[in-house]
């Protein structure tokens, strides 16, 4: 009895051993509730970046992501980020939604672990810490892109707006307020929804009564694709418009959104380069599909700091938030998959914005 | 017109309260557990309608049925196999709310995996809206739903007073010590007010999948309107959880017109809490001496 005890003790020695190369990341993503559709999407991203790094060795260990769940709730984000920095302490944690992300910050930062966020498009996202990134365009990059479109080009000058009711809602309707006056169009209602709300024909009566010429959605998740279903048959046959989260297959797919509008951050599949060709060739084949945004943004996440951490690593230095941040600030630009870019100042990647059309088929047209 | 509109809607939004809620109150009333699972009873219709209607191309009828199959299952076997085990061995009424809700969130998750995380709807014509009026836009699936409502709550009304199980029933719900005295077991019993209880959000479930969608975590919603909607309506009673759900779909769209939609969802718990104030009871709640 005593041997088999002592066996199995040395047995969790050697375990511990094993684990204790492993490089960890982690991840703060809504893997259940209403937005787990995207956590889904974000983690095939992570997941084959993940396999990439390791199957290329870059880093000097294993590269392991923890999963959290946040539920794309603030209150459980920040248990989820407590338990990735105190728990798992990890030096870099991908996050997504702006709500989540302005919650988690300030853990993030006292604890000096670098957070990422590929989803999230609030435009208070570019100013909350040094060790706050964004790989995404945020809101306000893209409402200044669709806002020009339907006044100028598609003449579509009165925009009724409704948006959820938490701070990328907020930042939205700012955005919205500004880029119609600068550009002479005019908002002629702005309804806001709660998160967790479900119906919405009383509010397509309020939307219908306002005559707009079209219907700005700001609202992500399941409730985005309930908005548009509830809003087209409740007599909107006006133009829908949104940002980048019309871009899941949920909403692609639903037949009452074929000729909706939303922007996105230009995405070049066909981009020569070896890392953009691995990418979209695995990610075929992995998935049976092409990559949308959100899941290269999250593979260009878990690339950047694989890029950052054995650099580190080449310099003898230990991987922790403050020493990515300070490899971040030096290197002038990362090869992410679709393109080179570099970050601004605030910590925010800059990139261009495309305008789409999502097509019958689900797939999508870009128009700008 | 607004305002004509705002009603009409929220007649829709009531009838499917009305149809949710009242199912709960059933169970709830007749056997005293707090079936947390409901929702998941709902999540079930509606998920199992969609794949037979919507992927399998089954045809309507069969497709209800099969709806209705699942969920009275669910509803029975979580009763036989979890409830009546945790009442057995004298487990409280916390004990069985706990595994109630465990077993929602097993649903939840299961349903996830099988079906994905996405929101999935039931394309049909009856959802548009027709402009019958100048700026009165009304879906035949408005009609539906109150028509739906109306049927099974007569249905409802004619099990309860016109037959004896639904006379044992009414008695479970009153005084179950007394069931015995009867010869009635009120653990059988128990399990047709799940059965009943559980097909009764079929309707609700089936016309939710083909006007909102459905997803995995909807049980969430479903169960903070049944819970509400009994209170409001007096526990116990059907008719009383019936009209609270008709009286929220009703506030949540008029009120519309007064306030903004970010409020719309609060005027659901100001009524609840008007009513705890001021009516504990509810519409019909019942005075008892302890």
């Amino acid at each position: 009895m005593k041997k088999l005890l002592t066996a199995l003790a040395m047995c969790q020695v050697f375990a511990t051993a094993a684990v204790a190369q492993d490089i960890k990341i982690g991840a703060n993503f809504p893997l259940s509730g209403a937005n787990a559709e995207y956590g889904e999407i974000f983690a095939t991203g992570v997941n084959l970046a993940v396999d990439h790094i390791n199957q290329d060795k870059i880093l000097d260990g294993n590269l392991v992501v923890v999963y959290e769940d946040s539920q794309a709730l603030p209150t459980q984000g920040v248990i989820a980020a407590n338990k990735l920095v105190n728990v798992e302490q990890v030096p870099y944690m991908l996050s997504a939604f702006t709500g989540v992300s302005k919650a988690i910050a300030p853990v993030g930062t006292r604890n000096q672990v670098v957070m990422i966020n590929g989803g999230g498009v609030g435009p208070d996202l570019a100013t909350l810490s040094d060790y706050f990134w964004n790989v995404i365009p945020l809101a306000n990059f893209e409402v200044k892109t669709m806002v020009p479109y339907l006044v100028d080009e598609k003449g579509l000058k009165r925009i009724a707006l409704v948006y959820v009711d938490d701070p990328l809602g907020q930042a939205v309707l700012e955005d919205m307020t500004r880029e119609l006056e600068a550009a002479g169009g005019e908002l002629t209602g702005a309804f806001s929804v709660p998160a967790a709300a479900q119906q919405f024909s009383g509010v397509a009566a309020r939307v219908r009564d306002t005559k707009p010429d079209a219907v700005f959605i700001a609202s992500y998740g399941n409730q985005q694709v309930q908005l548009i279903k509830q809003l087209r048959d409740n007599g909107i046959d006006q133009p829908i418009a949104s940002y980048s989260a019309f871009s899941t297959p949920s909403v692609r797919n639903l037949p009452e959104a074929k000729g909706a509008l939303f922007t996105s951050q230009k995405t070049n599949l066909g981009n020569p380069d070896p890392r953009t060709q691995r990418m979209v060739k695995d990610y075929r084949e992995k998935y049976g599909k092409d990559p949308n945004m959100y899941a290269m943004n999250y593979y260009n996440a878990v690339l950047l700091f694989a890029d950052l951490a054995a650099a580190l690593q080449k310099e003898g230095k230990p991987i922790t938030g403050a020493n990515l941040l300070e490899m971040r600030q030096k290197t002038p630009s990362f090869d992410f998959v679709g393109a080179t870019v570099s970050f601004a100042e605030n910590g925010t990647v800059q990139s261009p914005v495309q305008v789409n059309e999502i097509q019958a088929d689900g797939s999508y047209k870009v128009v700008k | 017109m607004l305002y004509l509109q705002l009603l009409v809607n929220g007649l829709q939004t009531g009838a499917l309260y009305a149809l949710i809620a009242a199912g709960f109150s059933l169970i709830f009333g007749m056997t005293r557990i707090f079936h947390a699972a409901h929702g998941a009873t709902f999540t079930i219709a509606g998920f199992v309608f969609y794949e037979f209607y919507s992927v399998l191309q089954w045809g309507l009828v069969s497709s209800i049925l099969a709806s209705c199959v699942a969920a009275g299952l669910f509803g029975v076997l979580l009763n036989r196999w979890v409830y009546v085990i945790i009442q057995r061995h004298e487990g409280s009424f916390f004990t069985v709310f706990a595994a109630s809700f465990g077993a929602a969130i097993v649903v939840q998750n299961v349903v996830a995996i099988v079906f994905g995380k996405g929101l999935v709807t039931v394309t049909t014509s009856l959802s548009r809206s027709v402009e019958i009026l100048p700026d009165l836009y009304v879906s035949p699936m408005a009609l539906i739903a109150v028509l739906a409502a109306l049927l099974c709550f007569a249905v409802l009304h004619y099990l309860f007073t016109h037959t004896n199980m639904g006379v044992a029933l009414r008695a479970l719900g009153e005084n179950p010590g007394l069931i015995d005295v009867y010869g009635l077991n009120p653990r059988q019993l128990g399990k047709y007010a799940f059965l009943i209880g559980s097909v009764l959000v079929v309707p609700a479930a089936i016309l939710t999948a083909a006007t909102s969608g459905l997803n995995p975590a909807m049980g969430h919603h479903v169960m903070m309107i049944s819970i509400a909607a009994t209170i409001v309506g007096g526990v116990g009673s059907l008719r009383g959880a019936a009209m609270a759900g008709l009286l929220f779909g009703l506030a949540e769209n008029i009120s519309l017109a007064f306030v903004d939609p970010q409020w719309s969802e609060a005027v659901t718990f100001v009524i609840l809490f008007l009513f705890i104030i001021f009516r504990p009871g509810g519409f019909y709640g019942r005075a008892i001496t302890s």
